[in-house]
């Protein structure tokens, strides 16, 4: 019997959604295929994941308990990988698209030897695995295909709904042992700079109201914040939003930030250059607010206003909140 | 501090395309360095600049990459060298077993890579290429200092910034939000005519076209399927907002 693995990134004491995506389609596959669920949790206390990975159906979950894992550091979550791998000896690992995942893919398949589909925006298991990656600043679809096995996958934020199973199950734990003396590192973590406690985090969010150019000032700044906190939304940015100092880096979207693909997606003052686009043109719904008739953004907009987002904004908070009060 | 950066030539990602028969074609055929390995050669100059060292590049390509290659030697980097081959058809695995075979018996403090390659967007190369060479490695770096025979490098990573100590020697692939890459001056146009470029060849990294076989192919391109056309809401803004939030709550049910 084949094994299909999925590696599950934890926040806040629960598996990420885009994890759960990935598994609800790994899932949907390995039932077809009659191929074994298994999940890999990596973190000091792993057990405690167990309980929230019953409902989505898993056959088995493998868990790496170690000090290490305790913040994002390639060098133990690539050994801690491997050694899951070893230990599941799958056809298939399937990885949400993060940061983190970004960080180790390409040396976990050269460790391990496999072959690496990463960013995919869709794949599927047939004579060999098959996969759909937005290239080219997502400005072109590249339909490819592993050639040989195993093979890892990292998939896009969005690109699923995560569902859990008609009936749980439960799982066989394994516990993988991992041999890393942290005094051996070569690369270490001196600390972590977070610019947005306390918010919403990007990747995990069903709204998002991103900030671009037009946005010019504190002033601005504070509408676009007003309006986030309102819709329990997620605040992202542009580069150029970035670079004016308004807006902390890890709230970039794009081709080199974050890719998100939310239900609801409000660009206020982005123009929508393709660097921008490529990291949100998976959104559902997507509304452009902009002075700039002609900004492209209008093109991939479900709904645009052509406006001064100081004047729109402010309107847009008022009528919210009516709404929120009648009902 | 001796540093050498992995530059790719990539088709400007801009430039007018279609779609013919599944393969991708290109209006006017324009090359150029990647916007990332120019950040990588940027990050790199300037570390040299505040302490001294070395900068060289590494391509891989046809004898069209020379004029990629020029570009790097014209901000600033010292020496280059040419790997001639066709990767059309390479994946990152093949590139990152070539450049292991080519830094296997050089000795540098740091390789840069870019973080990825504009036009197939894998960001996988320089990790692969890390791991091979059993290098401790960062990626994603938008910071980068040097300290005490270390790197100190910045990555942008899923919770906020990263700030790692690097033991040398290292790797490190750069994103384009931590520099703007120089624009070459005539002199260093000029410059880079006399800079040495080394050619190499595949049989003199001895690589066989057995470790050569990617493991992933592209099979076709398609076009991104148009988003259903928008609607622009027009009229007194008031109105026009009331009306986006009738639509977002009732058409789209979003709200």
């Amino acid at each position: 019997m084949s094994t299909y693995l999925c590696h599950i990134p934890t926040q806040q004491e629960r598996p990420t959604r885009a994890a759960l995506e990935v598994l609800t389609h790994v899932r949907t596959l390995a039932r077809r295929d009659g191929a074994r669920l298994a999940a890999c949790v990596l973190h000091p206390a792993a057990d405690r994941f167990v309980e929230a990975l019953k409902p989505y159906g898993v056959d088995q979950v493998y868990l790496v308990k170690h000090p290490a894992l305790d913040r994002h550091l390639n060098a133990p979550v690539l050994t801690a990988l491997a050694a899951v791998f070893r230990a599941a000896q799958p056809t298939l690992m399937a990885l949400p698209s993060t940061e983190s995942v970004k960080d180790v893919l390409g040396a976990l398949a050269a460790r391990v030897g496999a072959a690496a589909l990463p960013d995919v925006s869709a794949f599927d298991i047939g004579a060999s695995v098959t996969a759909t990656r937005p290239v080219m600043a997502a400005r072109v679809l590249a339909d490819t295909e592993a050639t040989t096995q195993p093979v890892l996958v990292s998939v896009r934020a969005g690109t699923y709904t995560a569902q859990p199973a008609e009936s749980p199950t439960e799982p066989e734990v394994v516990e993988v042992p991992l041999d890393f003396d942290t005094a051996t590192l070569r690369a270490t973590l001196r600390e972590v700079i977070t610019g947005t406690t306390g918010q919403v985090d990007l990747s995990e969010a069903d709204i998002i109201v991103a900030a671009g150019r037009g946005v010019r000032d504190e002033a601005g700044k504070q509408l676009v914040e007003e309006l986030a906190r309102e819709l329990g939304a997620a605040i992202g940015a542009s580069r150029a939003a970035i670079e004016a100092g308004l807006f902390p880096a890890s709230l970039q979207i794009g081709q080199t930030g974050k890719v998100v693909s939310p239900t609801l997606y409000i660009a206020v003052g982005i123009s929508g250059a393709i660097q921008h686009v490529a990291g949100m043109a998976g959104s559902k719904v997507i509304v452009a607010i902009n002075k700039d008739p002609d900004a492209p953004i209008f093109n991939i907009a479900t709904y645009g206003i052509v406006g001064d987002l100081y004047q729109i904004l402010p309107l847009l908070l008022e009528e919210i909140r009516r709404i929120k009060a009648e009902s | 501090m001796n540093i050498c950066v992995c530059i790719k030539q990539v088709p400007d990602i801009q430039a007018p395309f279609r779609i013919v028969d599944g393969r991708l074609q290109f209006d006017v055929e324009r090359y150029v360095l990647n916007a990332y390995d120019a950040s990588a050669v940027e990050g790199a100059l300037q570390l040299v600049e505040q302490h001294g060292g070395t900068v060289e590049v590494v391509a891989i390509g046809p004898a069209s990459v020379s004029e990629t290659i020029r570009k790097a030697l014209a901000m600033g980097a010292e020496r280059a060298y040419h790997i001639e081959a066709d990767p059309s058809d390479w994946d990152s695995a093949t590139v990152a077993t070539v450049l292991a075979a080519f830094f296997r018996d050089r000795s540098y403090d740091a390789i840069f890579t870019g973080k990825q390659a504009q036009d197939t967007d894998a960001g996988l190369t320089g990790t692969m290429l890390a791991e091979l060479l059993g290098l401790p490695y960062v990626s994603n770096a938008v910071g980068l200092a040097y300290e005490n025979g270390r790197l100190i490098v910045t990555r942008q990573g899923d919770a906020g910034r990263e700030i790692i100590e690097l033991a040398l020697p290292g790797l490190v692939t750069i994103s384009n939000d931590m520099n703007d890459p120089r624009i070459p001056s005539i002199r260093g146009i000029m410059q880079a005519r006399r800079k040495p470029i080394e050619a190499l060849t595949l049989s003199d990294l001895g690589l066989s076209p057995e470790q050569l076989r990617p493991r992933t192919r592209v099979t076709g391109y398609r076009p991104i399927p148009p988003r259903a056309s928008g609607r622009k809401l027009e009229g007194e803004p008031a109105e026009v907002v009331r009306e986006l939030v009738r639509l977002l709550r009732e058409e789209a049910r979003v709200l």
